[in-house]
């Protein structure tokens, strides 16, 4: 701390904890109290003493500073070039394996001939599935749910694509096995698979929201202000002590030194309120649509999905069905949020869209499923192709949007970390420099003496 | 000392309207999350039905009437007034009711079945069928609610299902028997006590396997198919149900074998709902009929000669 007990005696009163400064003083004065007292009764000794309290002071402040600064800037790149990123793997893998399900799904009811397009989106949901996978897991190990549920996906992706294969095979002849090998294939996927998935992008969203935490924390900024005020209070009054018994009205070294802190002070306060600015915007702007539109496909190709099982399935299966209307039930307040979300970013044209899209969506799967609940197989198969394009629309569509969200969320990280830019080195630099110039001028005070 | 503190309200009034400008709140985040957890959804399975059988029915009526020609207020006068039957039918029995991926269209015996009651009624079955894909579940309940006209769906005749809708005569006689893996060792039922077979959860075989003098232990799957896809993947010894539907897996799957006696009648009728037994009477008659004319051989030739064992069409039971 920048207070000493002398201060504390002659201008400061409260400022200091009686038990620390008791101890201090115990320490000191049980060393050598003679020569303390004989010293601090000249005021040279006074001066001396002044010039210790502002190298320790400047230590303290400098340490704080510092550190609130470290801890907003680190907190700002993680969240900029590591748990965001992180973040978008996790998404893909969970977005390209719940894909994959649909995918195959629909494939499998167009007969035995699957298209080219339909085989080829399966493939790219394969590949990048496991480049996110592959990308996780060279970062994993920060987090201790992520290896488990990693090597849970690797181990099964394998199994997976083989009940896929054997699915299309039996599919081709015919087969009524090929529908039982897809539902293998699907029930792998949702109950180990997607759970995995779910568990490892789960963490990394709370891990994003806990750099956000830290990168915005009001006690940081606070701890950052209150020293840089104590630290310039505590100048002041140095210098109003020191004009006082040194009978000299202005001190260069010292007034410098002071100009330098307030200037470090207020660039400080400035920087962090930015940066917290920036990152909110990251949050709010950025990261928070990329989630919601990332759940919002997730769960519509989990829809998507069910309905052509359950049309795989001939009827034979109401779990299907059960599943996609606990899909419909949780998918309301999504895209509610999603709606504010898009007023906040004034993206309002593409959630329109996307809102009536998922409209006709919804009616259209309702025909299908009033189609099946009479058992009109035919009728409903032939409304699964038209539906299957608009799910296909509705996912493009939310992919156009999270790739915007992407976009501002670089920026806005991008804006969090300059807007700290250069305090790193400026803080302990500027506080040193302040100290120089103080104890110069302490010392030209000193030399008066001698 | 007044300043200091009117200095340092200042500064936590800057910082805390900066702060607040500059929120992050983590809802969207826990909205999205929220979302993604709902669990996947299953069915509970039900418990296996016992597998005693009823199979005596309505006796056909003296004369049948002439297609197209349906006696006034019958439950028939009514289906050709509407214009087309509602059947009830599988669409993932292979050669009984499966719907076709190659020809887009449900076909098999017992579509053919239908179409020949359908034709008793309307002349013509072309354009007076409607099939109707069911789930085990949704075939009582379907023909108590009068959502179809028949099911015809490779159901087993149980004294439980005949207190719920009535029964034509047997269409067909499926028997129990056991499908194990080509090389598997075991030359009947009886060979695989405390060996895994594997039947549809809650079904009549898994019950009368249950009651076996040295039962197997059995295996429930959602569906019998998906006991085949456990025997491919060889997690099970063996599958035990109707032989037509074994049948079936043994043609989809020829490193499979069917071994040892039937060891249990699986008599498939159709059902009609009790409000309409002008209708059973009816369609006992066509069935009648058809086994007399031998449309019933022909069409258990067309569908089943490959693969099944050709049977004689199965005596009528009359009981009223």
């Amino acid at each position: 701390m920048w207070l000493d007990e002398d201060l504390t005696l002659e201008g400061l009163g409260t400022g200091v904890a009686p038990a620390r400064t008791r101890r201090q003083r115990g320490v000191r004065v049980g060393a050598a109290p003679a020569w303390v007292r004989a010293r601090l009764a000249t005021t040279p000794g006074r001066l001396v003493l002044v010039s210790i309290l502002i190298i320790v002071g400047a230590v303290c402040f400098g340490a704080i500073a510092t550190g609130a600064e470290q801890s907003r800037e680190r907190a700002a790149k993680a969240a900029r070039s590591q748990t965001e990123p992180l973040l978008v793997h996790a998404k893909d893998l969970y977005t390209s394996l719940s894909d994959a399900n649909a995918t195959v799904a629909t494939g499998l009811l167009s007969g035995g001939v699957e298209t080219a397009a339909n085989r080829n989106r399966y493939l790219a949901d394969l590949r990048i599935a496991t480049n996110a996978l592959s990308a996780l897991a060279s970062e994993s190990g920060t987090s201790a749910a992520a290896p488990v549920a990693l090597n849970t996906i690797a181990d099964q992706l394998p199994l997976y694509s083989g009940l896929v294969e054997t699915a299309r095979a039996n599919n081709r002849q015919g087969f009524p096995i090929g529908a039982a090998y897809l539902r293998r294939a699907v029930q792998l996927s949702k109950t180990s698979m997607l759970p995995a998935a779910d568990r490892i992008y789960s963490t990394e969203a709370q891990r994003l929201q806990e750099d956000y935490h830290t990168g915005s924390a009001t006690a940081t900024l606070v701890t950052f202000a209150v020293a840089s005020a104590v630290a310039l209070i505590l100048l002041v009054l140095a210098q109003w002590y020191v004009t006082r018994i040194s009978r000299r009205i202005l001190n260069v070294g010292m007034l410098v030194a002071t100009v330098a802190l307030a200037s470090v002070a207020v660039w400080g306060v400035v920087g962090l309120i930015g940066e917290q600015n920036a990152l909110s915007r990251a949050q709010q702007h950025g990261s928070d649509p990329v989630e919601v539109l990332s759940a919002t496909t997730v769960l519509l190709s989990r829809a998507q999905g069910d309905l052509s099982l359950a049309l795989v399935n001939r009827g034979t299966d109401e779990t299907d069905q059960l599943d996609f209307t606990a899909v419909e039930r949780v998918l309301p307040p999504l895209t509610g949020e999603m709606s504010a979300l898009a007023r906040r970013t004034g993206t309002t044209a593409a959630a329109n869209r996307f809102d009536s899209d998922y409209a006709s969506y919804q009616a259209q799967t309702k025909r299908i499923q009033e189609l099946q609940n009479k058992g009109e197989l035919q009728p409903a198969l032939q409304l699964e192709q038209p539906t299957a394009n608009i799910s296909d629309r509705l996912s493009s569509d939310l992919d156009g949007q999270i790739q915007a969200a992407q976009g501002r969320f670089k920026s806005a990280a991008a804006d969090a970390t300059s807007a700290l830019g250069g305090l790193a080195f400026a803080i302990p630099v500027i506080t040193v420099l302040a100290a120089v110039a103080a104890l110069l001028g302490l010392r030209q005070r000193i030399n008066e003496y001698r | 000392m007044k300043s200091r503190l009117r200095h340092f309200a200042g500064l936590v009034l800057v910082a805390a309207t900066a702060a607040g400008c500059g929120a992050t709140s983590d809802q969207a985040s826990r909205i999205a999350l929220a979302a993604l957890a709902t669990p996947p959804q299953h069915l509970k399975p039900k418990p296996p039905t016992p597998a005693t059988t009823c199979t005596a029915s309505l006796r056909p009526p003296a004369t049948m009437p002439t297609p197209g020609k349906m006696p006034a207020r019958s439950f028939m006068a009514q289906i050709h007034r509407r214009g087309y039957l509602r059947a009830g039918v599988n669409a993932g029995a292979l050669d009984f009711g499966y719907y076709n991926p190659s020809t887009g269209k449900i076909e098999g015996f017992e579509i053919d079945l239908v179409n020949e009651i359908a034709k008793a009624i309307f002349g013509t079955a072309k354009g007076h069928v409607q099939p109707v894909a069911l789930t085990v579940g949704q075939r009582e309940p379907f023909v108590r609610q009068g959502k179809v006209d028949i099911v015809v769906d490779t159901v087993t005749m149980t004294c439980a299902r005949s207190k719920e809708v009535d029964f034509s005569t047997v269409y067909y006689d499926a028997k129990q028997r056991v499908l194990v893996p080509a090389n598997s060792p075991a030359k009947s039922i009886g060979d695989l006590a405390g060996k895994r077979v594997c039947a549809t959860a809650g079904s009549t075989p898994v019950y009368v396997m249950q009651h076996l003098p040295h039962p197997p232990d059995v295996v429930g799957a959602p569906q019998a198919i998906d006991c085949l896809v456990y025997l491919q993947q060889g997690k099970i010894d063996g599958i035990s149900t109707d032989s037509s539907i074994l049948l079936g897996f043994n043609q989809q799957d020829p490193n499979t074998k069917l071994v040892g006696p039937p060891f249990a009648d699986v008599p498939y009728g159709m059902e009609i709902s009790k409000t309409h037994r002008d209708f059973v009477r009816f369609v006992n008659g066509v069935l009648a009929e058809l086994e007399r004319n031998g449309t019933w051989q022909q069409l258990q030739a067309e569908w089943l000669g490959q693969f099944h064992q050709l049977q004689a069409p199965p005596k009528p039971k009359y009981d009223g």
